[in-house]
């Protein structure tokens, strides 16, 4: 297999069957994102977009920079749940709720301006974000946590 | 077509597993990057990014006046979740079990 330099922008995109709504909450609020999201519970508001670990430790603290709610979040991004990712400069996460036929929504994740932060982009490529996202659409599908030894 | 049938299609050519792969070294490429490194017309690749961008293992992006091609790599692993994990717990559960019968009778 080729050795793969984590990408600068990353794309993700998947197909929930959700409300708008519901997808909108699961993304901002800390009860729904602990069953998901590594563990972290994610708060997002107008102003800011803040995580912390199970004890209460500063996971991400970063301005949000849209918020137009069911529709559309954009934040910024620096992993401090490790100290070697936090030294690296602030990138964007953007997500887009796009409702579909059949109760379905379409959100795109687009993880970018990481060209400054490659320790960073290698940290959220590939399972890392995929398993947050997996475990997104579980949740809101069946209820259920996805694995819940690596949540 | 469902979502899993659109993305098997799309796997089922060596030449949209070869973009796939092109992608993964480095994704945000054009038609053109893309096209460059292909014994193909532009039409016939522009035809295969369609089958990818349907079956949304492929996603696009303008950046200014050009088009960029992005790797999705969710709907596999929504595949393998759902096609691979399954069958390969079962395999190695009945080889535990093979295991601990042999090993009881033995």
């Amino acid at each position: 297999m080729t050795t793969m330099t984590a990408q600068t922008t990353q794309v993700y995109q998947l197909f929930i069957k959700a409300t708008p709504e519901a997808i909108w909450d699961a993304i901002t609020k800390p009860e729904f994102t602990i069953r998901y999201f590594h563990g972290a519970r994610v708060e997002n508001t107008p102003e800011r977009h803040r995580g912390y670990g199970p004890n209460g430790e500063n996971w991400g603290d970063s301005p949000t920079l849209e918020y137009d709610p069911p529709h559309r979040l954009v934040h910024g991004w620096q992993s401090r749940y490790s100290p070697e990712l936090a030294e690296e400069p602030e990138s964007r996460v953007t997500w887009e709720i796009e409702p579909q036929e059949g109760g379905y929504c379409l959100l795109s994740v687009t993880h970018d301006q990481l060209d400054g932060s490659p320790k960073t982009a290698e940290s959220v490529s590939g399972p890392g974000w995929m398993m947050v996202l997996s475990g997104l659409k579980t949740l809101l599908e069946t209820g259920d946590v996805l694995d819940p030894d690596r949540a | 077509m469902t979502d899993d049938d659109l993305v098997f299609k799309a796997l089922a050519d060596p030449t949209r597993r070869h973009l796939l792969d092109r992608l993964f070294e480095r994704d945000g490429r054009t038609l053109t990057e893309l096209e460059s490194e292909l014994e193909m017309t532009r039409f016939g690749v522009m035809k295969h990014l369609r089958v990818l961008e349907d079956a949304h293992l492929v996603v696009t992006r303008r950046s200014g006046r050009e088009k960029l091609h992005y790797l999705n790599p969710v709907p596999i692993r929504l595949i393998h979740d759902r096609w691979i994990d399954k069958y390969t717990e079962h395999r190695v559960a009945a080889l535990a079990d093979l295991k601990t019968e042999l090993e009881e009778t033995a």
